[in-house]
């Protein structure tokens, strides 16, 4: 059967459970082996139009025709649908990728993830006057205030207004999302829920 | 000064700065500083609150956190002492005083600029006139003046007339000031409580339109907390929760609009709090019955549970409710249904012969879900062993986080660990009792009773935390007049226990006489004059005057002294 393998190749891309499978090198040159060999076939039978007296030959180049375009378009979804993936990681991820992820690009698709940062950071830069991250809050969060909880003696904090806060164990804060978050992410302070 | 209008004179006023919050460890300041936190998350006013336990604790906790703020609150602690001599605070800095303790230091009633007081002054506190304590010495010098306006007086008679008023100056002066003193110490003599700070706030939030279920049990816990630690007279709670009760109402209108349908559509899981009778029994809904009725105070004292023969009237009473003794060691939601469904009208039924008719009492149940139902009181007594469950790699703050969190609805785990630990607490209380009356371990010394809990007694740690201090106190002296009788109650109780061995020091809390019926507590003012008098080593840094720390080689000293000073 024609196309078979191509087939193949976005069923396993739409399986997959990984967050990024590996390039599929083999069979990507499968497909394209199957399209070569295809395609030879195609150029002997038309310029072999004299052995074809009732037409046959113009129908079996129709459907290898058929099966070359297929072909081609699967690889292209293949390929399009894995560069979704890559893009989305740009935003999850920022300019540098895990490198267990990044083993499983291939050369074309990093090309295209460090142009795309590239690209993205000059829009970026170019919003307002210092610009603007615009991965940071991709959903609103649901207030700009939270409250934390000091777990150390951290000692006194500036924040971007020039209020001065003291960190110190046991104290309970009220403050704004973007100054604590990375000292939660330090692990100085612990949101509280309710 | 008085803030009489809160929301105008206190919550415009802070919105917008950062605001700093002093926190007392009591449960009712915890409550309200919850509802506070509420209210400020909501309009996001940035704060900062820290715990703090004592005068020296909140100086210095002061001073690390002054820096750059304009406006602190101090939930529960502070009012009873001129703050700003205290803090030594910048000008600009303004302190919002929101504290149940009473009676208000008179520097801060009448600080106009930098000390407001949340809440009413109520006439019942007797506040003295601003002239009657406070005198401005600038007539002297008007009076030299106008002296120099006759010359034809003789010099003699001149220095005979100046000398004349002087002293008939210095006599109105002397005369002033021992007038003074006189009604300064009637306004301080008692140290009480007032209305309970959680039902304040709560009203600040009503009046914000910003009232929640979740809030108004925060106050409903505040009110509690000061019922069953005896702050406040029984016909306060009973007023108080009758507020209270309205509230509710008012929140659960919603819901019971239309039985039929709200049955139907209001989903389980939404919180509700509904006012019905209770008993005075700790903790019976989570423990066993037999349990409850001999480590409640109430029940204990009325029954004697300490002897053999309170024993046998216990189970008397078990018998005439018609309870099985398997069914009574059995806990309370194990029990059978008809048992348990019948558990409080058998209860009421026998409280008259037993004589225990104060057993009932209105009191509020929380109920969300299908398997939480938590009544006001329960809560108190799990926060009250959450809060005071210090251990070695405890420290008391990270105890008032604990308590703090046991009431936010999804950490139900730590409420319910709270509840075992106010077991072991009731229970070594109960003890501690059977043992002080067995022992004779209650002294009377002359015009009061003392109790002293030896270094090295069981479960000696354990009480040394003003809290549970005061309640051991409280079912001692209870049950010393049901021995008695009569010559016990009109006499006050003073209980000591060991506070810290390496430092030598003890905790002594004194309670008022069983007689009296208002929780008034002349304590604070004659521990502070008796340590003055025998240079006693003692620390009266708890915002509760009632409560201080001594040296234990100084107690008996200072014993002697309060003996002679009381009698």
């Amino acid at each position: 059967m024609f196309c078979e393998k191509s087939l193949n190749l976005i069923k396993e891309l739409d399986r997959s459970t990984e967050a990024m499978p590996a390039f599929d090198d083999d069979g990507v040159r499968q497909v394209f082996e199957e399209m070569r060999g295809l395609y030879d076939q195609n150029v002997a039978a038309a310029n072999d139009s004299t052995a074809d007296p009732d037409g046959t030959a113009i129908a079996g180049i129709a459907i290898r025709h058929a099966a070359l375009e297929r072909n081609k378009r699967c690889l292209m979804a293949y390929v399009y649908n894995r560069i979704r993936k890559v893009r989305n990681m740009r935003w999850q991820f920022g300019s540098i990728l895990p490198p267990e992820i990044k083993a499983n690009l291939c050369e074309p698709e990093i090309q295209w993830f460090n142009s795309y940062s590239k690209t993205l950071a000059l829009y970026m830069k170019s919003i307002g006057d210092q610009g603007l991250n615009l991965a940071q809050d991709v959903k609103p969060p649901k207030s700009l205030y939270v409250e934390v909880r000091s777990l150390t003696d951290y000692g006194k904090f500036e924040m971007d207004n020039g209020e001065v806060v003291l960190l110190k164990k046991h104290s309970t804060h009220l403050m704004s999302r973007a100054q604590c978050e990375p000292l939660i992410i330090q692990g100085i302070l612990e949101q509280i829920t309710h | 000064m008085y803030v009489d209008n809160v929301i105008e004179g206190f919550y415009n006023a802070v919105n917008g700065s950062r605001v700093l919050l002093f926190v007392n460890y009591d449960i009712d300041a915890i409550c309200a500083a919850r509802i506070l936190q509420h209210l400020f998350r909501c309009d996001t006013i940035a704060y900062t609150l820290v715990p703090v336990s004592g005068i020296q604790d909140l100086r210095q906790a002061y001073e690390e956190n002054c820096e750059e703020v304009k406006y602190v609150v101090l939930v529960n602690c502070g009012g009873t002492i001129d703050i700003v001599e205290l803090l030594e605070p910048e000008e600009h800095v303004i302190f919002y005083l929101l504290d149940s303790h009473r009676p208000t230091d008179l520097c801060n009633v009448f600080s106009s600029s930098q000390v407001r007081i949340i809440g009413n002054s109520d006439p019942e506190e007797g506040i003295p006139e601003f002239d009657d304590v406070f005198r401005e010495d600038s007539d002297e010098e008007e009076d030299n003046s106008g002296e120099d306006s006759d010359p034809e007086e003789s010099r003699a008679a001149k220095r005979m007339r100046m000398s004349e008023e002087a002293i008939l100056k210095r006599r109105e002066n002397r005369l002033w000031a021992e007038k003074r003193d006189r009604i300064v110490f009637n306004y301080t003599q008692f140290s009480y409580y007032g209305k309970a700070s959680a039902v304040q706030m709560f009203e600040l939030a009503l009046s914000l339109s910003k009232d929640t279920t979740d809030l108004l049990w925060c106050a409903i816990i505040g009110v509690t907390e000061q019922y069953l630690l005896g702050k406040v007279e029984k016909q306060q709670y009973v007023l108080d929760s009758g507020t209270l009760q309205g509230y509710v109402s008012k929140l659960s209108h919603n819901l019971d609009e239309d039985p039929t349908e709200a049955a139907n559509s209001t989903p389980v899981t939404v919180p509700r709090i509904s006012f019905t009778k209770d008993l005075q029994l700790a903790l019976y809904r989570h423990w066993t019955v037999e349990a409850s009725l001999r480590h409640s105070m109430y029940s204990a004292c009325k029954l004697k549970l300490w002897t053999l023969k309170g024993e046998r009237r216990l189970h008397e009473l078990l018998v005439d409710m018609g309870l099985p003794l398997v069914q009574s060691r059995q806990k309370f939601s194990a029990m059978d249904m008809v048992l348990r469904q019948e558990f409080h009208s058998m209860i009421e039924k026998l409280a008259e012969k037993y004589e225990l008719d104060q057993l009932v009492f209105a009191s509020f149940i929380l109920q969300y879900g299908f398997r939480n139902k938590y009544c006001a009181s329960d809560v108190v007594y799990s926060m009250l062993a959450l809060l005071e469950s210090t251990g070695r790699e405890k420290s008391s703050k990270d105890c008032f986080l604990e308590a703090m969190d046991a009431l936010s609805r999804p950490k139900k785990n730590l409420l319910e660990d709270g509840i075992e630990k106010a077991k072991v607490m009731l229970t070594s209380i109960f003890k501690m009792v059977q043992a002080a009356l067995d022992m004779q371990m209650v002294i009377s010394g002359g015009p009061f009773l003392y109790f002293i809990i030896q270094e090295g007694a069981l479960n000696a740690r354990q009480f040394s935390h003003p809290h549970t201090l005061i309640l051991l106190a409280q079912f001692v002296l209870q049950a010393y007049v049901m021995v008695r009788k009569k010559k016990a109650t009109n006499l006050p109780l003073i209980a000591s226990a060991p506070l810290d061995a390496d430092e030598g020091t003890c905790l002594v809390v004194g309670i008022p006489p069983v007689i009296e019926d208002s929780p008034k507590n002349f304590f604070g003012k004659a521990f502070e004059q008796a340590a003055e008098k025998t240079n006693a080593r003692a620390q009266l840094d708890y915002f509760d005057s009632s409560v201080m720390k001594l040296k234990m080689e100084d107690r008996s000293k200072f014993f002697d002294a309060l003996a002679a000073l009381l009698s």
